[in-house]
């Protein structure tokens, strides 16, 4: 490994340092966004959280806070009585949805990608969800008054809820399954709509995915004799992989992230409607150091199995 | 001799490992599915054509009656009344899109080319910070990003909106798992043609991941189009379309009809641009043609 070797008493690039250079060259562009705007964003963000902030005229002052500046941490965890609450609800959610989310937009993905009539069709209504959920489209559709009454037909009809209880208890009397995979699927089942909308990235993902892995690798497989099922998980599956954990990693940020998560708008409101800037920022962090310790996990694991062509 | 001509042309036109029943189960999967996706778009495209009587009628009714163009009238109306012509809007978030659009498309794929295919010090470490970039939305973010560009000197500019979407982690994550796709045999034969760094990534690099920066540019278009930027942009002339068509629907109830016709303009666009991008995506080449 060196980069640097000594020829006529000149120090000259070696190959591998000509590629390294030629690599921190193509990076460039991107490190220089990074640094200058985000991460300095977040030291901000760091030293807020330890702090109190108020805000006068001529901009704003930081004073340290109490207990060492870890005040606004130590509140978060033993005095706000809903923190540790949304905390947990958080994650769990993450945990049923993600895995679900991830299947679904493989599944469609694999179908999409076949060749059928209204192809083009087919993946744009996949992808609506997306377009519908963003910004100003979301804004508007919450004032709809069909879209409103709903929601309220939803919270106060019990005849689903009643029924997907019946559906629960049958399958609990009269198959062997343990409790927990019923309550998950059933959990799924009503959760449909929210995986199925939520799945629209993931999708164009996947469908991207497929769409690079080479015909000729099938063809090869066809000509020696292997099933679909045998295509499916000797070159979808591994030639996807990376991919895999793209969503993955995505899907988890997303549930946390966005704007109807619980802890995330509880966030928001602390900050913007309270305008209490140093706690808010130190549930902020709280809550991100708990997804990166996630993403660390479910990263390191699937990392481990994804294949790389080459 | 005539009865293996025959078997060959069966097998020829049926698709291996396909039967009809499995189509059957397909279709009617895609169309449960499906129809969950494409209500909300038909819902929208009926609100937009009703009459504003319609729009309030109790119990509300899903389908439209009477439609007319009426709500798209309005908007013109109301936009003409307006200070700054209504077309300068539409410039300024055209001209965000694409080169926000643009710019990170090639940053993101320059930075994951290097990533992925080019081994130097420090490398994991920098792909590391990447994906924890990726974790903080917006709305954390808000204040400390106010903050910075009030520094810079970039609020009430384009900048504002354009420079941070071009460094944005996703995009970046995605192009390199893709770029890790690209065999380092194809690359070293450019490179033993002749081939400079850049001519690599250009010629070899790119075409190979076609799908992956369809899909960027789609995601980065869709994002932009609909970024209002009222934190940063103050100016009535360097405001967004969705900043202008938000104020129309913030007037209230004596606006449902024009803010309804204002959603099916906002997301027939990006709509449009998904079915270029989607349609122009064809196989690639990639790992065919190289002999191990």
């Amino acid at each position: 490994m060196t980069y640097f070797k000594k020829r006529n008493g000149k120090w000259k690039l070696t190959l591998r340092g000509k590629d390294a250079r030629a690599g921190y060259l193509f990076i460039l562009p991107f490190l220089i966004g990074f640094f200058g705007l985000f991460v300095s964003m977040l030291i901000k963000s760091i030293s807020f959280s330890f702090s109190n902030m108020e805000v006068g005229a001529d901009g704003y002052i930081l004073t340290k806070a109490a207990k060492n500046g870890f005040e606004h941490y130590i509140r978060a965890f033993t005095i706000d009585p809903d923190f540790n609450l949304r905390l947990g609800k958080s994650i769990a959610k993450m945990c049923t949805t993600v895995p679900l989310i991830l299947i679904f937009s493989f599944f469609a993905a694999n179908i999409l990608n076949q060749k059928f009539k209204g192809r083009a069709i087919a993946r744009s209504i996949f992808f609506f969800p997306v377009i519908l959920t963003s910004g100003i489209i979301l804004g508007i559709e919450q004032s709809d008054l069909l879209l409103s009454s709903m929601n309220g037909e939803a919270m106060t009809s019990t005849e689903d809820l009643e029924s997907m209880i019946g559906v629960t208890r049958f399958l609990t009397q009269y198959t062997s399954l343990p409790g927990e995979i019923i309550m998950y699927l059933s959990n799924a089942v009503t959760g449909i709509y929210d995986i199925v909308i939520a799945s629209g990235v993931q999708i164009l993902v996947f469908l991207a995915g497929l769409q690079s892995i080479s015909p000729s690798l099938y063809e090869a497989s066809n000509m020696e004799g292997a099933t679909g099922w045998e295509n499916f998980w000797k070159i979808t599956f591994p030639m996807i992989s990376p991919l895999i954990l793209v969503n993955a990693l995505y899907t988890i940020i997303d549930s946390f992230t966005s704007a109807g998560n619980e802890m995330m708008s509880s966030i928001t409101s602390t900050i913007f409607t309270d305008v209490k800037y140093g706690y808010g920022s130190a549930m902020a962090w709280i809550y991100f150091i708990a997804i990166a310790l996630i993403l660390a996990v479910v990263g390191g694991i699937i990392s481990k199995h994804v294949f790389y062509y080459d | 001799m005539e009865k293996t001509k025959r078997r060959k042309f069966r097998l020829k036109k049926q698709a291996p490992n396909r039967s009809l029943w499995g189509d059957g189960l397909m279709l009617l999967v895609l169309t449960i599915c499906g129809a969950f996706m494409v209500l909300p778009l038909v819902y929208a495209i009926c609100n937009a054509l009703k009459p504003l009587e319609e729009l309030f009628l109790f119990p509300p009714k899903f389908f439209v009656r009477n439609p007319n163009l009426n709500n798209f009238h309005d908007i013109f109306v109301l936009m003409s009344q307006s200070w700054v012509p209504f077309t300068r809007y539409i410039f300024n978030t055209v001209f965000i899109t694409l080169v926000g659009t643009l710019g990170h498309l090639l940053v993101a794929s320059l930075c994951a080319f290097a990533l992925a295919k080019h081994r130097f010090p420090g490398r994991n470490i920098i792909f590391g910070i990447i994906v924890t970039a990726l974790m903080f939305s917006s709305q954390v973010t808000a204040i400390p990003n106010y903050l910075i560009m009030s520094k810079l000197n970039w609020l009430d500019n384009y900048l504002s909106l354009i420079i941070p979407a071009i460094a944005a982690p996703l995009g970046l994550f995605l192009m390199k798992q893709f770029m890790e796709q690209i065999p380092n045999t194809l690359l070293e034969a450019a490179r033993i043609d002749g081939a400079g760094e850049f001519t690599t990534f250009l010629k070899i690099g790119m075409p190979n991941v076609k799908p992956a920066w369809l899909t960027l540019i789609i995601f980065s278009f869709q994002d932009l189009w609909n970024m209002q930027g009222s934190n940063y942009i103050y100016s009535e002339e360097l405001k967004t379309l969705p900043y202008a068509l938000s104020q129309i629907s913030s007037g209230g109830i004596a606006r449902a009809g024009a803010a309804s016709a204002v959603v099916v303009i906002m997301m027939s666009v990006p709509i449009i641009v998904f079915i270029i991008s989607q349609s122009s995506i064809i196989e690639t080449m990639a790992s065919s043609g190289i002999k191990e």
